[in-house]
């Protein structure tokens, strides 16, 4: 990731006190919300054996490793090792954070330190996240002329009176995933043009 | 995937599985080390092992097919237990598993993950603590061991019935076989053993020959086995998760605990063997 | 009275194991040793089921092999509420078109586990890609459902659809493949292992 906001997942495919793993350039990420509503995506890794956090579980506003079930705090802490109830846990055990908001019914993620402004986006519709088995160059070629490119991983697409917004990451090379928000119009209507990118898409990439 | 020039693994004995797997007239390709092994078994029932022309030593003890690309300095372990007469000998099937076959090694040795991985069967939540426990470095037989462990456990094994404190004892022959003693369900005054013989194919990938020697007259060997291949594939999710797939050895990448002594003797066993096959290269790190 | 043969580690045995813990029926659970032992093809086995296909379920007489023959037995005769498998007609053809979808395509992800576990003769890339494509099918229809309100793969609650495929989503990482891909497969997937007498299996990344 970029000192840029990347869109990684809808908002609504992450409620509260669930975990969701995502791919970002072949990093493993995990997103996370807890019971307050509050969003965190983290490297998705326990600093204890490496185990995956995204496999772990939400209690409240904490992250537990299904591993040993070590608890990690919003801010990244550890705050419980349950092998050693009465051990104050050292400040130096924490997860690794990374920057997140939500904005535009999309949860985002940076990892530079210099301010960034999050995208402009309008409340809509949430339609999906959709995986594509082509590179976004491609996603885009087959997505023109209609599209508007609104940010650095941020287009629109003009449809039936209405725009859906798609953000979009790069999992690994050749595959990304789209997210998309529709301002007006049905999602369903969204949903076809969607389904329709991805075919076009696949099969050029394939070509 | 070439072979590798880890010569302190070379010179080690491998399981490559159960004698009653390997059948007369067949002929097996497996993996060791990143080396092809082809493992032929005659119609008179004589088995031979090669590695391209090379004609490997192989062994036979506990029941299982053993081999070594290299040229050990000791025999096979050795394993009283497998002596004594009333004892049950059970093969539960190799398991693949996507990781370094270390990490498969250090899951066995550790306790704190129970009440986590094998919730309501080796643990519970309700009791998560790891007592202290001792660790020792047998410089004799260069063997690792952990004694005095101990931890409550909802259902110990097939055969218990209710929750009982397990003890266990814990002995890493070479960084790729380990045994667990155990005390069993049925005859508080002896141990039930419970070992991991792990073949490493490649550097994350392995698999794991599980094997008992229990003290049970009343289990079917469907209820044994399917209690340990239970346990077995709740611990490959985990394992299969760990980040990075090799084991890192260069401090500050981990974070043990005190619970974790075992694993942390463990490591420093293997840097003081210089062993590299399965280990995280430094150069690796990102 | 049920007698259900069962083996601890298979996806299809697991099916079973849990529609009878949802719908809270009292059985007894006779263990097979699958593997390594075979003990299913051996001709005692094959007694009750002649191909050796498990699971198998013994209901006072009656001997059932598959299942999804058995999901729909249990669902048929044992649930009073007949939500599990839905008589009417805009939801009974989209349960049959479902379970022989499970049964079918997502077979795919079956396989792949046991070539993945065991070693199994096959090609690995080529059941996994099959597999893909499956999953990126009944993702789609989860997102259908979704945009329509609705949150099971037929009708308002959970049918044995929803069971009949669950193991092979909930036990895709035996194979290699994570839900990243499939955010719609990800929530569904939770709304089951949510549900009231659920249980779970080795292999599940699961912890409440």
């Amino acid at each position: 990731m970029t000192n840029e906001w990347v869109p990684l997942a809808l908002g609504k495919d992450v409620p509260a006190e669930t975990t969701r793993a995502v791919i970002v350039e072949d990093r493993e990420l995990v997103i996370w919300r807890g019971a307050d509503g509050q969003a965190h995506v983290w490297t998705d890794r326990c600093p204890h054996r490496g185990m995956r956090l995204s496999l772990g579980f939400v209690r409240d506003n904490a992250l537990n490793c299904l591993y040993h079930g070590w608890s990690y705090a919003g801010g990244g802490a550890c705050q419980r090792i349950p092998a050693h109830p009465d051990l104050n846990v050292p400040a130096s055990i924490r997860a690794g954070v990374h920057a997140a908001a939500e904005a535009g019914g999309m949860i985002w993620s940076r990892s530079g330190d210099q301010e960034a402004a999050l995208p402009e986006l309008p409340d809509g519709t949430p339609v999906c996240s959709l995986m594509i088995d082509a590179d976004h160059a491609t996603i885009l070629a087959v997505a023109a002329p209609e599209i508007r490119l609104t940010g650095v991983q941020l287009f629109s697409l003009r449809h039936a009176g209405a725009d859906i917004h798609i953000g979009w990451h790069k999992v690994q090379a050749g595959k990304t995933m789209l997210h998309a928000v529709a301002e007006g119009g049905t999602a369903e209507a969204a949903l076809l043009l969607l389904r329709d990118l991805r075919t076009k898409a696949e099969g050029r990439a394939a070509a | 995937m070439t072979a590798t020039e880890d010569r302190v693994a070379l010179d080690q004995w491998y399981a490559l599985g159960a004698m009653q797997d390997f059948r007369a007239g067949e002929e097996a390709v497996t993996r060791l080390l990143g080396e092809d092994v082809r493992i032929r078994c005659s119609t008179g029932g004589d088995i031979a092992v090669t590695a391209g022309t090379r004609k490997l030593p192989i062994r036979t003890d506990y029941g299982h097919l053993w081999t070594s690309l290299g040229s050990p300095a000791r025999p096979v372990f050795d394993l009283p237990e497998s002596r004594e007469p009333d004892r049950r000998a059970v093969h539960c099937g190799p398991v693949r598993v996507r990781a370094s076959g270390l990490r498969l090694i250090e899951n066995f040795l550790d306790l704190a993950h129970f009440p986590y991985v094998h919730s309501d069967i080796l643990g519970t939540e309700e009791r998560p603590e790891v007592a202290r426990y001792e660790v020792e470095q047998r410089r004799d037989v260069d063997e690792l061991w952990a004694t005095k462990c101990e931890f409550f456990q909802p259902k110990a094994a097939a055969a218990a019935a209710g929750g009982q404190i397990s003890k266990y004892m814990y002995r890493v022959v070479t960084p790729f076989n380990v045994m667990l003693y155990k005390t069993a369900p049925t005859a508080s005054d002896r141990w039930d053993v419970i070992a991991l013989f792990v073949q490493p194919l490649e550097p994350a990938l392995s698999i794991a020959h599980p094997f008992m020697l229990v003290i049970d007259d009343t289990s079917t060997d469907a209820e044994l086995i399917g209690f340990q291949q239970m346990i077995f594939l709740q611990d490959k999710i985990v394992l299969e998760n760990q980040r990075p797939l090799l084991l890192p050895l260069q401090p500050g990448r981990e974070t043990p605990t005190r619970a974790d002594l075992s694993s942390v003797l463990y490591r420093r066993w293997l840097k003081e063997k210089q062993w590299r096959f399965g280990v995280e290269e430094p150069t690796a790190i990102a | 009275m049920l007698r259900f043969h069962d083996y601890v580690l298979s996806d299809s045995c697991y099916k079973v194991r849990l529609l009878l813990g949802l719908l809270g029926l009292d059985h007894v659970r006779q263990p097979v040793d699958y593997y390594p032992g075979r003990e299913h093809l051996q001709p005692r086995f094959r007694t009750l089921s002649p191909l050796g296909e498990m699971p198998v379920l013994e209901d006072d007489g009656l001997v059932l092999w598959g299942a999804e023959a058995v999901l729909c037995h249990l669902a048929n005769a044992h649930d009073r509420s007949g939500r599990w498998l839905p008589r009417e007609a805009e939801a009974f053809g989209p349960v049959m078109m479902w379970l022989a979808f499970a049964a079918g395509k997502l077979q795919a992800l079956s396989k792949a586990r046991e070539t993945a576990l065991f070693g199994a003769e096959g090609d690995l890339n080529a059941m996994r890609r099959q597999g893909r494509a499956a999953l990126r099918v009944l993702e789609d229809h989860l997102t259908d459902r979704g945009l329509a309100g609705g949150t099971w793969i037929v009708g308002e609650t959970a049918t044995i659809a929803d069971i009949a495929a669950f193991p092979a989503v909930a036990l895709s990482h035996d194979c290699g493949i994570g839900l990243e891909d499939y955010p719609a497969l990800d929530l569904w997937q939770r709304r089951v292992r949510s549900l009231p007498g659920f249980v779970s299996m080795a292999g599940i990344p699961d912890y409440f």
